[in-house]
């Protein structure tokens, strides 16, 4: 296996080559399982805190938010975990810290975030949403929290600056909850759009007990806030834009954010999830505002009429017809929703007939994203659950405080089937998960996950499958676009079918991913090379051709049109 | 609080039953001599007051001669005054099987079956004097209460109008004739008959009968002037005071109601059902936590009324109080551990807040204290339903719908269930499901989420004529409700009648705003998410 984005010398790579084929710590994966659970050997200590009082403020139920980022330009994805915080009647005994895990290459990760200087907040933590927003090459962070939000500028040398101020986008007085990057404005600088989620004050907590045992109350006891979106001008401050977008209108309790172009026309939009609020599909118009047709999508609400308890979202082609299709997580008894995206509307709800409501339906779910965890060219399903309420069970037998996160396999149809036998044991252990970010952290073609929890550590899985069929990475640079290449569609041609991918801006829930494309091809471990069309966010197409599988490729955007142009 | 007829009856009973105990002496041999001492004795006791002593008298009297339909008459009336209604009836319809002629006999069996709410044997036994005796007024009398309780106002009229001295003597004949007036739309004949007990004997008791009538029959006016009448003279100023305070309460006229009560009570007149309708009145007025409060002063005035607990649940419900109403209902179960309906309300309380395992123990208990209760068992199977219980659902709902065949709801609930089991994976559980609703649609009473679920049903398959067909079914039948509008909303957008759609949206938007302002819990406290 050749490691291409390490700037270390040889024997590192040979060390780390080493560690890939025996296994690094001398424990070799179990062959039946697709994940390990690597969280300790990887050094991962950080424990997240979420002020849990007998007050029961619902934020202490809601957070933390993980990213997957190359902070140091090493070639290796870290890993930024968002910590929660104090309460008024919940104390930390020691310094609520974020963490920066550094990865070593080894299998191992360092917290670096003190040195970095991205340890500490003075508000209470959500999420993250990274990206590049200056282009300078190094990925910075959005954190988002109560009653305010951050952002911290990467300076390049393995440190950050709190620029919030300067930047305009402190967001104040606001429950932020998912952010997203994307270029509304196809102007190459990558705007923000952050949900908001309810009117909140640790001034007057809401009483709600189940037989005399304080819980957290129903959402629907708090009041929604408005989106905001904040527009790059491309000198390191924002402007505010939210009124000017109509954003200022959709006042609901959003929850989650992915920035996708559902309608081909060249422009991202957005699916927000909403929690008891109607979801929100947001049509960019191309003139600064966007219209909302989640009614006529049918995907507002569900078929009674009910707006579910949208928490988490993402997007991805399914069934390989080329078009958006989103997944949202709910509560238990809802079923999470999938809904295959098309030209026309409405889209349609495949809950039901793809099984997802039967091996949702006794779970709450949270972070969610499209992977093809086998590499065979189909989009699969993962999604991070756990319940809010700690009596959930002196109440009801079939649901639990605790749930298993669920790995659902696609049969290219869009039909899933639970792999909680093959997973492996994190598949089938109770978690209060939150937050779920995906990347590739071996470099190894498998998409790997980590996972949040609420008050407890993180859960840092790898892939044990990715190799078993082809695959084909990408790494993209926009040149006019932004450098992220946010924006960007994939599509790969393959004799019997094509594969459509997109860089999103956002998705999941709290969480920011490896902004790389794997894609998987099928067909066994060889491969013969592929070709790609890249539909750039400027609108550039470039098609590149004989690419190698089985490892990454960095393409940059052409700066002139060219469509034959290869930058390898 | 209502004056019942019973005593009025038994008023009525000796007021005619009284000339009887003169009429049985003087027979002729040794043992008819023996019974009429017996006989004699016998209501000699009676005529001082003692009635079992009496009672054993005439006993022996007609052991000893069987078929003397005198002695059989007197013991019947006898008994009557000893309120052993059932037992004399017996004794009256031998002494008529003795004496089928004995006019006076038969009246008093009739009083008897009266009050007994056997009335069509009342009715039967009054027909049959008056065909002997057309004339006899006691029977006409009578029979005309007996056809008000059968809701035969012409002949009440006709009857009671026949005999208007016999009226005229007892409010509660005035009242059964202005009742029957005013079930046949003679409002001013109900009126006029009811300005009489303003001069009656009866005084305050009879007005307050009259006024009870009136509010019944929503002439609030009329009886608030009847109740006014007397309100300086009368010395139970609690019950006139209560008694005026109810009728402003039905009229609608809750801040009336509420000042009256208020008056009462700083007038020293404390009574629980005083601070009941205070409490409703305070409901009406959109005042919870007064409401509520009033409604705890019942109960502290009285623990033993559990309709105080009950009202107290339903005033907290509706003002989205689910915690303190289960509370409530917690309270109202522990202090009635025998009453089905406390267990009954905590259970649908419990199931409303997604408790559903205690849910589960509520209904068991009610069911166990009442197996025949219909709303006991769809709430059991409900809540297992909900609890995950799933096996024990199917049970209950398969064995309730063949206890109660007629009864839709059961059909419904357990159509849902199988709806989302199908969802679950269950493919068959949808071909059932089906069937129970459509089992479900020739019951009554129609339920408007049997053909809702249809529609769905239906569109799923994309039946799109006839999903428009059951979702407007379901629409009529309860234009109220907001996931119906919304299916029609959808329904219309699909056949592109954009104008049809957008108005059916905008019912949903609107009846959606009022069912969470509704649901909005008061400040500062709330539902948990289960």
């Amino acid at each position: 296996m050749t490691l291409r984005f390490s700037n270390r010398p040889f024997h590192v790579c040979l060390v780390a080559f080493t560690f890939f084929t025996h296994g690094g710590t001398g424990k070799t994966a179990s062959q039946a399982e697709i994940f390990t659970d690597v969280t300790e050997q990887a050094g991962i200590t950080w424990h997240h805190f979420s002020g849990e009082s007998p007050d029961r403020f619902l934020i202490e139920t809601m957070g933390g938010g993980v990213g997957f980022l190359d902070f140091d330009g090493d070639g290796l994805q870290d890993i930024f975990f968002v910590n929660g915080g104090e309460t008024p009647r919940g104390k930390s005994p020691n310094p609520v810290r974020n963490a920066l895990y550094r990865n070593l290459g080894n299998g191992k990760f360092e917290d670096v975030a003190a040195k970095a200087g991205v340890d500490r907040i003075g508000f209470y933590g959500m999420g993250v949403a990274v990206a590049d927003y200056d282009n300078d090459g190094f990925p910075d962070l959005f954190i988002t929290g109560f009653p305010e939000s951050a952002l911290f500028h990467n300076n390049g040398n393995g440190t950050f600056t709190n620029v919030t101020d300067r930047a305009g986008v402190k967001n104040a007085g606001k429950w932020a909850a998912s952010a997203a990057w994307f270029d509304y404005d196809r102007d190459g600088l990558l705007d923000l759009v952050v949900t908001n989620y309810v009117q909140f004050s640790f001034d007057n907590p809401k009483k709600c007990a189940v037989n005399d045992v304080p819980t957290y109350c129903e959402q629907e006891a708090y009041l929604g806030m408005p989106l905001s979106l904040y527009h790059n001008n491309g000198n390191g401050t924002f402007t505010d834009v939210s009124r000017q977008a109509g954003f200022d209108k959709l006042v609901g309790r959003a929850l989650g954010v992915v920035a996708i172009d559902v309608n081909d026309d060249r422009l991202p939009d957005l699916f927000i999830a909403r929690d008891a609020s109607p979801n929100l599909l947001l049509i960019n118009k191309g003139n600064g505002r966007f219209e909302d047709i989640a009614l006529d999508a049918e995907v507002a609400y569900d078929a009674g009429g009910l707006a579910k308890a949208g928490m988490g979202v993402d997007a991805g082609d399914l069934n390989g017809d080329g078009f958006p299709d989103f997944v949202v997580t709910n509560f238990n008894d809802q079923y999470h929703s999938l809904f295959f995206g098309s030209p026309s509307l409405p889209y349609e709800d495949r809950t039901v007939a793809s099984h997802l409501a039967e091996y949702s339906k006794s779970f709450v779910g949270w972070g969610t994203h499209f992977i093809d965890y086998d590499n065979d060219g189909n989009l699969d399903l993962v999604i991070a659950n756990g319940h809010i309420n700690q009596v959930v069970e002196t109440t009801r037998n079939d649901v639990k405080y605790k749930e298993p996160p669920l790995l659902l396999r696609n049969n290219g149809k869009g039909i899933l089937q639970n792999m909680r036998e093959h997973a492996g044991p994190a598949f089938n252990t109770g978690y209060s998960a939150r937050g779920l970010a995906v990347g590739d952290f071996d470099n190894d073609g498998g998409i790997d996950i980590v996972l949040t929890c609420l008050n407890g550590k993180p859960i840092l899985l790898r892939n044990n499958m990715g190799q078993s069929n082809s695959w084909v990475g990408f790494q993209l640079q926009g040149t006019k676009s932004n450098r992220d290449a946010v924006g960007a569609r994939l599509t790969i041609a393959l004799p019997n079918r094509k594969l459509v991918r997109w860089i999103t801006g956002g998705s999941s829930y709290l969480s920011s991913h490896d902004k790389r494309v794997i894609v998987g091809l099928g067909e066994g471990p060889q491969r013969a090379a592929v070709n790609v069309e890249i539909r750039w966010p400027s609108g550039t197409v470039q098609r590149v051709s004989n690419l190698r599988t089985n490892q990454y490729n960095k393409i940059s955007e052409p700066i002139k049109h060219s469509p034959a142009a290869h930058n390898k | 609080m209502r004056l019942h007829f019973n005593s009025c009856k038994v008023a009525i009973l000796i007021a005619t039953l009284l000339p009887l105990f003169v009429s049985n002496v003087g027979h002729g041999s040794d043992q008819r001599r023996d019974a009429e001492i017996h006989a004699d004795k016998g209501l000699r006791l009676a005529q001082a007051g003692n009635l079992p002593e009496a009672e054993i008298e005439l006993r022996i009297a007609v052991q000893v001669v069987p078929d003397d339909a005198g002695f059989l008459s007197n013991l019947g009336t006898i008994l009557a005054m000893e309120r052993k209604l059932e037992d004399s009836t017996g004794v009256f319809e031998r002494a008529l099987r003795v004496d089928p002629k004995d006019v006076t006999t038969r009246r008093y069996l009739a009083a008897n079956l009266w009050q007994l709410h056997r009335y069509p044997e009342a009715k039967r036994n009054l027909e049959i004097i008056l065909n002997q005796a057309p004339n006899d007024k006691e029977s006409r009398l009578l029979l005309g209460m007996v056809s008000e309780n059968m809701k035969d106002y012409p002949t009440a009229i006709r009857m009671l109008g026949s005999v208007p001295a016999q009226v005229r003597e007892r409010p509660e004949s005035i009242a059964a004739l202005a009742r029957s007036y005013y079930h046949l739309g003679q409002r001013k004949n109900a009126q006029r008959s009811l300005e009489e007990l303003l001069t009656h004997p009866s005084g305050a008791r009879g007005i307050l009968l009259g006024a009870q009538v009136a509010d019944e029959m929503k002439d609030y006016d009329t009886a608030e002037k009847l109740i006014t009448a007397i309100t300086s003279q009368s010395t139970d100023q609690a019950t006139v005071g209560y008694e005026l305070a109810l009728v402003q309460y039905h009229a609608k006229r809750f801040a009336e109601s509420q000042r009256t009560l208020l008056s009462l009570i700083s007038s020293g007149y404390k009574s629980s059902q005083a601070f009941n309708l205070l409490g409703w009145c305070y409901h009406e007025e959109n005042q919870p936590a007064d409401a509520a409060r009033a409604m705890q002063e019942a109960i502290d005035l009285d623990p033993t009324q559990q309709s105080n607990y009950l009202d107290l649940e339903k005033i907290l419900l509706a003002s989205g109080s689910l915690p303190s109403a289960l509370g409530a209902a917690k309270r109202a179960s522990d202090r009635f551990p025998d009453s089905p309906l406390a267990f009954l309300m905590r259970g649908s309380i419990e199931l409303k807040m997604s408790q559903f395992t205690d849910a589960v123990v509520s209904y068991t208990r009610a069911l166990r204290l009442d197996p025949a209760n219909p709303d006991a068992s769809l709430g059991l199977a409900e809540a297992q339903s909900n609890a995950g219980l799933d096996k024990e659902a199917v049970a209950g709902f398969e064995a309730a719908i063949r206890k109660f065949p007629q009864d839709p709801r059961f059909r419904l609930q357990y159509a849902l269930m199988l709806l989302k089991l199908a969802e679950s994976g269950n493919l068959s559980a949808e071909t059932r499901a089906e069937r129970l609703l459509k089992s479900a649609v020739a019951l009554t009473p129609p339920l408007p989420e049997v053909h809702y679920q249809l529609g769905d049903l239906a569109q799923k398959k994309n039946r799109t004529t006839e999903a428009l067909a059951e979702f407007r079914h379901a629409a009529k039948l309860d234009p109220q409700s907001a996931k119906v509008h919304f299916a029609l909303g959808r329904i219309y957008r699909r056949l592109g009648r954009n104008a049809e759609a957008a108005r059916e949206m905008d019912f949903y938007q609107r009846l959606k705003e009022s069912e969470s302002k509704a649901a909005m819990p008061p400040s500062g406290t709330g539902a948990s998410q289960n």
